[in-house]
């Protein structure tokens, strides 16, 4: 066992050294020069050159390579063109946002999942509302699922607010706004965050569920023909029963990796979301910095979510062999 | 289900049930094989689009922000009095072609890289199923968007970002496909009469690999256009007139709640092409399956 967590973190470890490569490598053919980017068009051409020796960029690229990756290691991710602050800094303000959101949108992907999944198996009319719903799910943009919710819920009902994560006046140390009310006590404030959060966690949760739906579903159905549910259905247990003890524990292993994957997936939905919703994360950070080829900003973005998500994929998988220990990956 | 039905009420004797089951099944594989269709026949009104498109996606026909059904515009017209469904027409067009040029190129790249890694077996296996197994198991639209924002936003530049981390899975299926296929009985007949190693791949190990293939693609184009118009509404597509989907929806997010038409719209125009896509692949996988 401990040979296996080894083993899966090494290789993670080594996924990891290969992202940096290949941002590096982005970085050399980006389009933007990184000196003009940070003196302006109306440097001289003595700034120039003394601003490239600064940055070591008359040194051979392997060398260059192993500047950057020092520089990661003390937590070194460049200056940001539009901000004009270290990317890590930016980084740290903006990250507890979409941390918040894409917990709020992973616990409502899971439990959508989770329903669309043991509805759709046990067959009959409900079975089949929820392909057609799970098949629409699957084919619609979340931003659009926003669209309809600032339209009807907003405009119409005002029910759920439109923008930000919290409302004006709103108490809050750090980005996690739901967090930091209820360590404070403050359960208005925790519950305001909450429902700031619905609307765009619903958007971008809504297609991962029904990945993580249709993988769940499957793994239940061939759960549900293994001999020892047979046996449980021949002892006399109920349906009911036989799902909620016996068959759902077997069966969430597939789905459990599909959510691991599907946080990867969700990243482009969560920076669409964002800028729709002027949620302050790293979404809305990436969109701002599009527009201008703020490169530093969007290598810095991948590096940090390329490395959260290959270490969270292994976490999912130690896990898995923790709860199960005949996986071995 | 219908079929114990049919049996219960007793409409049916012993003789006709079987003949009223495999009518169920055709009935079951004809829906699939018109879901299967469905691509096709998308792809010819793409190609059809510039003739019948009522108006120019980039000129002006009318007033601004005429609503849907007025003045013989069916899906009204936006902040400059551009057509709009005109636009969407448009932007479907790109979307679909966009999304079966990364499809294609995804598959180009990941079947060589499969079949070579098969076929060569030993450290060239090793050495291109690690670097599958590198891009598997990075997050590909942050990857890709990383590759646009470096080659500068446009079309040409979001279609490369996105096919660089398109084809991994396809590598993966070609491989494994392959290592099965050459373990049977017609693949040692064809090595022994003498079949080379490049023609065995070509004639008798690649065409094996097509149905899953082809079911994973077409699985895979509706994921293809939602990614896709989330990076487009990222503002990563083509530059501002040209009627993209996602773009189109982004700028007009400002109008949303006085003319909710001119950003809602070319969001269903995305819908519908998911749509095609995910029901012709459920379709298609349904085919494979009865055979």
């Amino acid at each position: 066992m401990a040979l296996f967590i080894l083993r899966r973190l090494g290789s993670a470890v080594g996924v990891i050294i290969a992202l940096t490569v290949v941002v590096f490598i982005l970085q050399k053919i980006s389009h933007t020069d990184p000196v003009h980017a940070l003196l302006g068009p109306g440097a001289s051409q003595a700034a120039i050159h003394a601003e490239s020796v600064k940055l070591g960029l008359n040194k051979p690229l392997l060398s260059q390579f192993f500047h950057y990756l020092d520089g990661l290691v003390h937590g070194n991710l460049g200056i940001s063109y539009r901000t004009r602050r270290p990317v890590a800094a930016d980084l740290v303000e903006f990250l507890p946002a979409t941390a918040e959101l894409a917990l709020v949108a992973l616990v409502m992907a899971i439990g959508l999942g989770a329903l669309f999944g043991l509805l759709s198996v046990r067959g009959g009319i409900a079975a089949r509302i929820f392909r057609v719903v799970m098949l629409l799910g699957a084919s619609t943009p979340g931003y659009l699922v926003a669209f309809a919710g600032l339209v009807f819920l907003y405009n119409s009902l005002h029910i759920l607010p439109a923008t930000g994560e919290a409302s004006p006046g709103g108490q809050f140390q750090t980005g996690f706004v739901i967090a930091d009310n209820l360590l404070a006590g403050q359960l208005g404030g925790a519950w305001d965050g909450l429902v700031h959060a619905i609307l765009p966690a619903f958007s971008i949760a809504l297609v991962p569920a029904v990945s993580i739906g249709r993988v769940f579903k499957s793994s239940l159905e061939g759960t549900l023909r293994s001999d020892y549910v047979r046996t449980a259905r021949a002892k006399g247990l109920s349906e009911r029963r036989v799902v909620a003890f016996h068959a759902i524990r077997n069966s969430v292993g597939p789905a459990l990796t599909m959510t691991g994957l599907q946080l990867g997936l969700m990243f482009a939905g969560v920076a669409v979301i964002e800028e729709i919703f002027a949620w302050p994360g790293i979404g809305y950070y990436t969109a701002q910095a599009i527009p201008v080829s703020d490169f530093p900003a969007i290598s810095g973005v991948t590096l940090v979510l390329g490395a959260g998500y290959v270490l969270i994929n292994a976490l999912v998988d130690i896990a898995q062999s923790l709860a199960d220990p005949r996986i071995k990956l | 289900m219908a079929i114990t039905g049919i049996y219960q009420s007793g409409q049916v004797s012993g003789g006709r049930l079987s003949a009223k089951v495999s009518e169920v099944v055709a009935q079951n594989s004809k829906a699939s094989l018109a879901a299967a269709l469905l691509p096709v026949a998308v792809t010819l009104v793409a190609l059809l689009v510039p003739v019948i498109a009522p108006y120019s996606p980039l000129v002006p026909a009318g007033p601004a922000f005429v609503p849907p059904g007025h003045s013989g515009f069916l899906l009204g017209t936006d902040s400059v009095g551009r057509d709009e469904l005109s636009r969407v027409l448009y932007g479907m067009r790109a979307s679909w072609f966009s999304a079966l040029a990364v499809i294609a190129s995804g598959l180009a790249i990941g079947v060589t890289v499969g079949a070579v890694a098969a076929v060569a077996g030993g450290w060239v296996d090793a050495l291109l199923m690690r670097i599958t197994d590198v891009f598997l198991s990075l997050p590909g639209p942050v990857l890709a968007i990383a590759v646009v924002a470096a080659l500068g936003p446009g079309l040409v530049h979001t279609l490369i970002g996105v096919g660089i981390v398109w084809w991994p899975f396809y590598a993966r299926i070609v491989r494994g496909e392959i290592r099965a296929l050459a373990a049977r009985p017609h693949l040692e007949a064809a090595k022994m009469s003498g079949v080379g190693p490049v023609r065995r791949t070509l004639r008798h190990l690649l065409p094996g690999t097509l149905p899953a293939l082809v079911v994973t693609a077409s699985l895979d184009i509706g994921n293809l256009v939602l990614t896709l118009a989330g990076l487009s509404f990222l503002g990563l597509g083509a530059p501002a007139p040209a009627p993209e989907l996602g773009a189109m929806s982004a700028r007009n997010l400002t109008f949303l709640l006085q003319d909710y038409w001119t950003a809602v719209a070319p969001g269903a125009g995305i819908v519908v092409l998911a749509l095609v896509g995910n029901l012709a692949g459920d379709g298609l996988r349904n085919l494979m399956k009865d055979r």
